[in-house]
């Protein structure tokens, strides 16, 4: 996707060779270097930010970090700037931009703003270890919807119903649990609700080769309008029977949850909180570490090839779709058994097109996909967080902010990458 | 803005709430007859009739109120009622038709989304009365529009979270920056601020800034996520009283506060439109108290008026004088509620009714 929209120009280099030399990522980069430079730098409010890391409730008390505005605003800008440079020398020279450069820029740059804008703020200090420990709460159901982009995408499946099967997760949980009163069953729900559209997405675009783009975009519609008819039919006859499912209990594990910053974030979730660090590692262990996966890559990228080896195409890409509806169900079901204690309309509010926005972001990587939906996490954690401070940006700005970090990620700063060469082309035996 | 008092009530829906309603929906025959006998002289001649906004009469907020109202005239002074319940905007001129055509002296029209026709109707039937619920907007001698000026109740709310917290923090947040929000809020920062300035403490208000008229506002009336996510917050920036203004976003606020108070924080919240400890299914145990807009009762007080030939259109204004606007009962915490607090309360109360303290909101009813 992103390809696509990168400047880029072909010409022959020495050897005759083409070169594709895309100036979208140091086009980016200066861009928001800038922005840092007038901003954060220039900008500063020459005062001092304050994280507070615990909060006294904690068995281990840690100090607060101070951060004087102007020195980071500097420094911040300073170093992005540098990447920036670094970027270009690399792109004129036709090489490819190193590794290290998203992830360090995107650090650097949350960092200078961080401080920037809670220096600036009303009340500059904030609860570092509870605005961390949100963004994950929010990330998580985004990042089970792009593992579910993951597992179809790299089989050549592209998977626009991400919502669809959120919302479908969110619905069958919250009705089954409620009907049941069990967990269990909610996320057993969950599970069919998601796969169900999953099926349909597989029918259709494997079986009877339709447009993926479309037959998704109807998935999610279709999803939505059904749970939002059986919501007003149904569950607002009777709420009680219908829309009461019971909640998972936080896990806490005892000293390691006291562990300042990390400790809430990996010690003290939901069963399905930990499901998700489980999935993560299992979907990255699976595609690049077993045969499974490696047929699953291959299918992607090249399904003759891999169908000329004896590896049956549309059966593995219909049955890597389905198990990306079980991946995707689970994030539903963290929307009704966990996040609230209900199901409402269009409750997913398009966290599904988030989850497909950092999966590109996280360039079809189970790894890369986690570390992008918690920057998404973060940005809307941090949008609440801001206008309880008071901050210099008006609310209507700080409610864009994760959008706007997703047209930024998407657009510009994901560099070179590609999706699975053979993502939504139809497979057919000739 | 009469989005928030259908939303809550929606909340409510998912909850469940008293006996009262279901006995309201149970007992409501269509145009029955009076069948008491001490009703006022006159009175089983006049008809009452009300027409709902797509919400119907089920929704457990304003239009159930309303419309509880209406019944609770009838119960206590015999009128005949009729009742049009609107499935969609399409059907708000044929059941406002219907129901003049059906004889009615007094017609009950609820939510602004009924102002045009209602307007249009009361203008081709200048003989015939007719009340808004929450709307403002027609100027005609035979409408009578029913608002409330919720910061005096808020006030009270905001000067009781400042006499109640722990922290020396309160927070507030909404649901959309509207006028019918924003009054909530107003007030709230208002009654805290007062409590600062007469004890000489130094409470603060999250999440709203009365002279920018901005702060905590999550932007829709749907996602409790972000109401929990933000109660959270608010918890880890040390407040302890959350009065959520969103609707059934209000429900994430109690999920977060149930977590929260499970792991040892202690923290209480005010709830918005209905009483919280009697409208919450779970949860109730954290309701400090809640910021009532009485509409059964307005509506009740109307219909009164009329029957007692005392029409008129000046706008019906819900303030702690008449009882439209309240602050509830303080259920659970009423031992915890010291009766200092509980004095200064009503003195406030009276001081606020008196005029004697101000309460000023630039959302507040203007009265044409």
């Amino acid at each position: 996707m992103s390809h696509a929209l990168a400047t880029r120009n072909t010409e022959p280099d020495s050897t005759g060779r083409g070169v594709v030399r895309s100036w979208a990522a140091p086009i980016t980069y200066s861009l928001l270097g800038l922005v840092a430079l007038l901003g954060f730098a220039f900008g500063s409010p020459h005062a001092e930010a304050r994280f507070r890391i615990t909060d006294g409730s904690q068995k281990i008390s840690v100090p607060d970090l101070v951060l004087g505005t102007t020195f980071v605003g500097w420094a911040g800008a300073v170093i992005l700037l540098g990447i920036a440079a670094y970027s270009f020398v690399l792109v004129r020279a036709g090489r490819k931009l190193a590794r290290w450069m998203l992830p360090v820029f995107a650090a650097v740059f949350v960092i200078a703003f961080l401080v920037w804008v809670i220096g600036s703020a009303n009340t500059p200090n904030v609860y570092l270890s509870g605005l961390i420990a949100g963004s994950f709460t929010l990330a998580i159901p985004l990042i089970f919807g792009s593992l579910s982009g993951v597992l179809c995408e790299r089989a050549g499946v592209i998977n626009i119903a991400i919502e669809g099967q959120l919302l479908a997760g969110a619905f069958c949980a919250a009705i089954v649990g409620s009907m049941t009163g069990s967990l269990i069953a909610g996320v057993l729900a969950a599970v069919v609700g998601s796969v169900l559209v999953s099926m349909v997405l597989a029918v259709f675009a494997i079986k009877y080769l339709v447009n993926q783009v479309i037959v998704g975009v109807v998935l999610n519609v279709l999803v939505a309008g059904l749970t939002s008819f059986f919501f007003s039919t149904v569950m607002a006859a009777d709420a009680e029977k219908f829309n009461a499912p019971p909640s998972f209990d936080v896990i806490r594990i005892p000293l390691l949850a006291d562990i300042p910053i990390f400790g809430p974030i990996f010690f003290d979730q939901t069963i399905l909180g930990y499901g998700m660090y489980l999935a993560v590692f299992l979907v990255w262990f699976g595609l690049f570490k077993t045969r499974w996966g490696l047929r699953v890559r291959a299918v992607g990228e090249h399904p003759k090839a891999a169908d000329t080896v004896g590896i049956k195409v549309n059966a593995l890409r219909f049955w890597n779709v389905v198990l990306a509806g079980v991946v995707a169900g689970l994030g539903g079901a963290f929307f009704t058994l966990v996040t609230s204690s209900s199901f409402n309309k269009e409750m997913t509010a398009g966290q599904g097109f988030i989850a497909l926005a950092a999966l590109i972001f996280g360039r079809w990587n189970p790894i890369g996909a986690f570390f992008a939906a918690l920057l998404f996490g973060f940005s809307l954690n941090l949008s609440f967080v801001l206008t309880i401070l008071g901050t210099p940006v008006p609310s209507q700005f700080m409610q864009m902010l994760p959008y706007a970090v997703t047209i930024f990620a998407v657009a510009g700063l994901v560099g070179k990458s590609r999706p699975p060469a053979s993502n939504g082309i139809p497979y057919v035996k000739e | 803005m009469r989005n928030i008092s259908r939303k809550t009530g929606m909340a409510a829906a998912m909850l469940g709430i008293s006996a009262l309603v279901l006995t309201a929906c149970g007992a409501a025959p269509e145009a029955a007859p009076s069948a008491s006998g001490s009703a006022p002289a006159g009175a089983s001649d006049f008809t009452g009739c009300i027409v709902s906004d797509s919400g119907g009469f089920d929704d457990r907020s304003f239009n159930q109120s309303s419309y509880e109202g209406l019944m609770q005239a009838k119960t206590d002074l015999g009128i005949n009622v009729k009742q049009a319940e609107s499935k969609a905007e399409t059907d708000f001129g044929p059941n406002l038709n219907a129901m003049v055509k059906g004889g009615c002296d007094l017609t009950v029209t609820v939510g602004f989304l009924l102002s045009d026709e209602t307007k249009k109707v009361a203008a081709a039937n200048p003989d015939k009365h007719f009340a808004i619920v929450d709307d403002n907007a027609i100027d005609a001698k035979n409408v009578k529009p029913i608002i409330y000026d919720t910061a005096q109740a808020s006030f009270l709310a905001g000067y009781l979270a400042a006499g109640m917290t722990e922290t020396g923090k309160v927070a507030t947040y909404g649901g959309l920056n509207i006028p019918t929000v924003s009054i909530f809020m107003d007030g709230y920062a208002d009654g805290v601020a007062y409590y600062n300035e007469k004890k000489s403490t130094d409470v603060k208000v999250l999440g709203w800034d009365v002279d920018k008229q901005n702060g905590t506002i999550i932007g829709g009336f749907d996602d409790q996520g972000k109401g929990k996510n933000t109660t959270i917050t608010f918890a880890n920036e040390g407040a302890d009283v959350i009065m959520p203004v969103a609707g059934p976003v209000g429900l994430g606020t109690m999920d977060a506060v149930k977590e929260l108070n499970a792991s040892g924080k202690n923290i209480k919240v005010i709830w918005v439109d209905a009483d919280g400890f009697e409208a919450l299914a779970s949860g109730n145990e954290f309701v400090l108290s809640s910021v009532m807009k009485e509409m059964g009762k307005s509506v009740e007080d109307v219909v009164r008026s009329d029957v007692e030939g005392n029409f008129d259109s000046t706008p019906y204004v819900g303030t702690l004088e008449n009882g439209g606007v309240a602050l509830a009962p303080f259920h659970d915490f009423d031992s915890k509620v010291s009766d200092e607090l509980k004095a200064e309360l009503e003195t406030l109360k009276a001081d606020i009714i008196s005029g004697a303290v101000k309460v000023k909101s630039d959302s507040s009813p203007k009265t044409k």
